[in-house]
């Protein structure tokens, strides 16, 4: 499937030109891990954007990059060379403080595992990005989100009574509570069987085409990906493809063609 | 990040070598040599992985190792250079005539009955004899230039300049032997501490002022300064004439033999010649006993008072140790049960966490040794810059002062590892498996009961000790509290964290609420944590308590007895001071705004076989200014054959005015007297009186160490006290007191010995802030993954430093007010436990509690600096992939 890599560069490039409404973006961006023949070049001049108000999943084999695409476009992790943008917001000009005041304000995260502080009670989990911040939550949208994830009995409950995709909703309904302007998740349903996993990709979902919300979602599972608007594909660190409104089916086609090149190009 | 890292790499190091040897021959064959080379090595694998949170441990071991071997090689050190110094001064003497009775009475230096010099030519007779010079002792404090008496903490000695230069351990350096009448010679340390020079004139007060001339200054055993005491020598008929009570005395005859007669051989020919009430010893005699008299007390008591606080920093250490041993196993409960599932017998585990505390325990032992004796040549080099005698010579190292240090910290150390190793023995190979391994956080029923038992057991045995001053019940009582306190200190955890955090999570949002609720996390570690820093606390807050009470109780005698206006107050012989003259009494009660003053001078005797002290005075005057409660018999008719007493010493030998009893006096004399009068309050008064007509017959140097002071009425205590400090003046112008200065003054030791024991109790309170330090290290560790979460979700750095920060604070606050509780208590409890008269008064300082409070909230503050850098040093992404 050479043909895939190179539609994959012109897609990236008719991506850049369309970045006008892109949430979060990075161009041009190399993360390159060791020096010298140790070297690792993780992402390899990337140039990609992810639309406002849209539901995008990040796809690749292990090692294509796609994690380290996802924390180097939230601000988590900075690029060797490139630029990563949130809004019009530059995230290699801003310092280490900057950064988490704009994670706080404008990004929401879920992560796979161990998404919430054990201590602290749900109700106090969702609010935490607010409450670091010294703001007072939204208490409508609070309350709706609650209802949205339906853990409205659960509340004054801690994280460890709560089962693993209970715990996940209520880490969505955190990433959601300051109306950031992208959430970004990291395999969020990883660690959940596939019910409880459907359960938290229906809320990002919803996230997005009820609440106007943007996410970007890092996931190697195509049943997962396919409840995205747009899915990118990463090989080797480079943008080899984009496919609009995809199916589990027409994604895991898509990754088997990889699997093969990639075991090719590993050589 | 170098936290992720350690813990990616701990679990791989770990079992690479208990998978190579362990489970092949571990079980059963060949235990002895299979297991003990394979536990070895996984213990020191892990201590090399882990490197860091053994730091605090590491500190506390060494820390209490190098205060003990500190304090015992100092202890050495002090000990031979002062037997040095005392055997070269005294080496030119071979014997010593002296009396050979002595009256002791309290811990004083007792006395003898002084030389007849007569007996000068009887000894010189003695063939062998090659010299023979009188030796006579007193005390003198010299008067500086502004007029004020020169004032250093030790002994003030007058004595007679000997002319024999082998009999003389001090050595003229400049000027000449004292050889007119006012003529002085000085050590020369004391004529710069008093800013005399040769030529100079000025007072000596002994106490009576006498007007000398420095025509000298001398050296003893080669060194400017005789430790902390200043010396002054006159001529022997000077001496004679103001530091003995009679002409034609002294304190002791000094002896020199012929060459080749040996010091045995010539004390025996001279005692053989002595009358029956006085007796020979040799020279090596004389200064082992006068070393063992000043340097040896005072040294014994002072390395005591350091090793009980080295053992309470020791103590402190344990708690501290324990709790990072029993976090680490906590920590490691996966690693542990990875190799049990390999094949790891329980005792390979354990003895793997034993191997490691053992490693740490030897290393930071053995150089807490070398720290030790660094802290021994510390003192040696600061000793004397603060004005303490430390004799310039090389330390003395003997093998007990290595050996005991290095034994206590081993088995501190390890002792302290025994349990968590235990606990990490029986690791069940399944937890492994298992997501989560933290210790168990919940808190027994059976530590809860049984805390509380020990706990109403201890209250009461002390309380009931403390209502009968039954010290034995109290003590035990004490010890039982104290362990009541440590078991329930996971019970009381949580509430007291709750409680104390409230207001950090009121004020300080999220963060303080994230502070508070780490806190709470593991009652268990968070009392032991606070437990160290709780004993430490209680220990200050008990002497707090009995500092003050001790204060209460002197200030309450004060007022309660002391009927005059002013009392003129000077220390005596060993104080730092010589006392008043007799004759300023007299000479103040003819002032005209006085009414009257009376002096109080100190004498000992043996009343019916034991040694007293008396008071010295006219007990009538006395009554007057002293409130003496309902007096029995007459003061007045004392005269010379009668004493008073006071009543609670009266009934305890049953007497009443008119016994009889039986006084023998430093001459010598056994005379039969009465008690003439029985007196209500002892207080300021002693327990007997004597006149000054019957004590002068058998008086030593005279010396008064109170005089009291009332005014005629319509004299105000400001005009009163200027013309009594102006009369005074001629006497070296010892201190005119008020009523409340008088208190004061007479508790300022209190405050000397208080601040020794704060500083002594500083190193326990840092350990215990060296084991809260740790254990956030440990926490911050543990909650790699939580941290990350945070960051990734927005907490600053600094809020996050906050975080640990108000933990740290949150923890110490509970340890300082569960110590606060308890010493107080304890303190309440010493202080009516010891109380046997029923008068001393209980007092808690609350300013000073209030101090240790806040001390004790900012070295919260301190001990969780470093944790919380740490923490906010953490890779956000590193830490949320950490496992």
């Amino acid at each position: 499937m050479t043909g895939g890599v190179a539609a994959g560069a012109v897609t990236a490039g008719t991506g850049a030109a369309a970045d006008i409404t892109a949430a979060a973006r990075v161009v041009a961006a190399s993360k390159v891990y060791g020096t010298g023949d140790a070297a690792v070049r993780a992402l390899d001049a990337v140039t990609v954007g992810f639309p406002a108000g849209r539901f995008t999943a990040i796809m690749g084999p292990s090692g294509s990059g796609k994690s380290t695409l996802m924390h180097c476009a939230a601000g988590l992790d900075s690029l060797t060379s490139g630029a990563a943008y949130i809004g019009e917001t530059e995230l290699g000009a801003l310092g280490d403080r900057q950064l988490t005041l704009l994670r706080r304000e404008r990004v929401g995260f879920v992560f796979q595992s161990f998404n919430l502080v054990p201590t602290l009670t749900v109700a106090e989990n969702i609010t935490l990005p607010l409450d670091l911040a010294g703001r007072s939550p939204d208490a409508a949208w609070v309350d709706g989100l609650i209802d949205v994830v339906g853990l409205g009995g659960r509340l004054r409950h801690r994280p460890g009574e709560l089962s693993g995709g209970q715990q996940q909703r209520v880490a969505v309904a955190r990433a959601l509570a300051g109306r950031p302007e992208v959430v970004f998740a990291d395999e969020p349903t990883g660690n959940l069987d596939s019910h409880s996993g459907g359960e938290v990709l229906a809320l990002l979902g919803r996230a997005v085409r009820e609440m106007g919300g943007t996410v970007v979602m890092v996931t190697h599972d195509p049943s997962a990906a396919a409840h995205a608007d747009e899915v990118v594909f990463l090989a080797d660190g480079r943008l080899v493809d984009r496919m609009t409104g995809p199916t589990a089916g027409a994604v895991l086609d898509r990754m088997k063609a990889f699997d093969g090149r990639g075991g090719g190009g590993a050589q | 990040m170098s936290t992720a890292a350690e813990s990616a790499r701990g679990p791989g190091q770990g079992a690479g070598p208990g998978h190579g040897s362990g489970p092949g021959r571990g079980s059963g064959t060949a235990p002895g040599t299979g297991a003990a080379p394979a536990s070895l090595r996984i213990g020191l694998a892990g201590l090399r992985a882990h490197k860091r949170r053994f730091a605090g441990t590491f500190v506390a071991v060494f820390l209490g190792v190098a205060f003990l071997a500190g304090t015992m090689v100092m202890g050495d050190t002090l000990r031979a250079s002062f037997g040095a110094l005392f055997g070269d001064a005294n080496s030119g003497t071979d014997t010593v005539v002296r009396g050979a009775d002595q009256i002791k009475a309290g811990r004083g230096p007792g006395v003898r009955e002084p030389v007849p010099t007569d007996l000068i030519a009887a000894v010189r007779k003695v063939p062998g004899v090659a010299a023979v010079a009188p030796d006579i002792e007193g005390a003198g404090q010299l008067v500086k230039p502004d007029g004020t008496s020169l004032d250093t903490k030790g002994p003030t000695v007058a004595a007679n300049w000997i002319d024999d230069p082998r009999l003389n351990p001090y050595h003229l350096v400049d000027g000449r032997a004292p050889t007119r009448p006012g003529d002085a010679v000085l050590l020369r340390d004391t004529a710069t501490q008093a800013g005399l020079h040769l030529g100079d004139t000025t007072l000596l007060r002994t106490p009576d002022p006498v007007r000398i001339r420095i025509v000298g200054l001398a050296t003893f055993g080669g060194q400017d300064k005789q430790g902390g005491s200043t010396y002054t020598a006159l001529t022997t008929a000077d001496a004679q004439r103001y530091l003995m009570p009679r002409p034609g005395e002294a304190t002791t005859l000094k002896v020199r033999a012929d060459a080749g007669i040996g010091q045995a051989e010539l004390t025996r020919r001279v005692a053989a010649v002595l009358p029956a009430r006085f007796e020979a010893l040799t020279g090596q005699q004389a200064s082992t006993e006068t070393e063992s008299a000043t340097a040896g007390t005072f040294l014994t008591a002072f390395t005591t008072l350091l090793v009980v606080f080295a053992g309470i920093a020791l103590l402190v250490a344990t708690f501290s140790i324990h709790n990072t041993f029993a976090i680490v196993v906590a920590q490691r409960t996966r690693e542990n049960a990875l190799l049990r599932a390999l094949g790891a017998t329980r005792r390979q585990v354990l003895g793997s966490a034993l191997a490691e505390a053992a490693a740490v325990a030897v290393t930071a032992s053995g150089l807490g040794l070398l720290g030790g004796i660094g802290i021994a040549a510390g003192l040696q080099a600061l000793f004397p810059a603060a004005g303490f005698p430390f004799p310039d010579s090389g330390l003395v190292i003997k093998a007990v002062a290595m050996a005991v240090p290095l034994a206590v910290g081993v088995l501190v150390c390890v002792g302290s590892a025994v349990l968590p190793a235990v606990r990490a023995g029986r690791t069940a190979p399944i937890a492994a498996l298992r997501d989560s391994a933290a210790e168990s956080v919940g808190v027994s029923r059976w530590r809860a009961l049984s805390g509380a038992v020990a706990g109403a057991a201890g209250v009461t045995l002390t309380v009931i000790g403390a209502a009968g001053t039954t010290v034995p019940a109290a003590a035990v009582g004490a010890v039982l509290t104290l362990a009541a306190f440590v078991v329930l200190g996971p019970v009381a955890a949580p509430v007291a964290v709750r409680v104390l955090g409230a207001p950090v999570a009121r004020l300080r949002g999220v963060t303080g609420r994230l502070a508070r609720r780490n806190a709470l996390r593991s009652p268990r570690r968070t009392a032991a944590t606070a437990t160290a820093l709780m004993i430490g606390v209680a220990v200050v807050s008990l002497f707090a308590v009995l500092g003050a009470s001790m204060k209460a109780t002197l200030n309450q005698t004060v007022n309660r007895s002391f009927a005059g206006d002013v009392a003129v107050n000077e220390p005596v012989y060993g104080a730092g001071g010589s006392g008043i003259s007799p004759r300023l009494a007299p000479a103040v009660a003819k002032l005209p705004q006085v009414q009257q003053a009376v002096g109080l001078g100190r004498g000992i005797a043996e009343i019916d076989g034991a040694g007293r002290q008396l008071t010295v005075t006219d007990p009538v005057a006395l009554s007057r200014l002293l409130d003496l409660g309902t007096v029995r018999g007459s003061l007045a008719g004392l005269g010379t054959r009668s004493i008073a007493v006071a009543r609670p010493e009266a009934d305890k030998h049953g007497w009443t005015t008119g016994s009889r009893v039986t006084i023998a006096f430093a001459d010598g004399q056994r005379l039969p007297f009465t008690i003439g009068a029985v007196y209500g309050q002892a207080d300021l008064a002693g327990d007997y009186l004597m006149t000054r007509a019957a004590w002068a017959p058998h008086r030593t140097q005279d010396k008064d160490t109170l005089v009291a002071i009332s005014f005629r009425p319509g004299v105000s205590i400001a005009a009163g006290k200027a013309a009594v400090e102006k009369a005074v003046v001629p006497f070296g112008s010892p201190d005119v007191q008020t009523k409340s200065e008088y208190a004061t003054s007479s508790a300022a030791g209190i405050n000397t010995f208080l601040t020794l024991i704060y500083a002594l109790l500083a190193l326990a309170v840092l350990i215990a802030l060296l084991g809260i330090a740790n254990t956030l290290t440990l926490a911050v560790h543990e909650r790699t993954r939580e941290l990350g979460l945070l960051r990734a979700v927005g907490q600053t750095r600094a809020q996050l430093r906050a975080m640990v920060r108000w933990e740290s604070v949150v923890v110490a606050a509970f340890g300082t007010a569960g110590g606060l509780g308890l010493g107080a208590f304890l303190g309440w409890a010493l202080v009516r436990a010891t109380d046997s008269s029923g008068t001393g008064a209980f007092a808690v300082p609350p300013v000073s509690l209030g101090v240790v409070l806040l001390v004790g909230v900012l070295a919260g503050v301190l001990a969780g600096w470093r944790p919380a850098r740490r923490a906010a040093r953490l890779d956000v992404l590193r830490a949320i992939a950490a496992d």
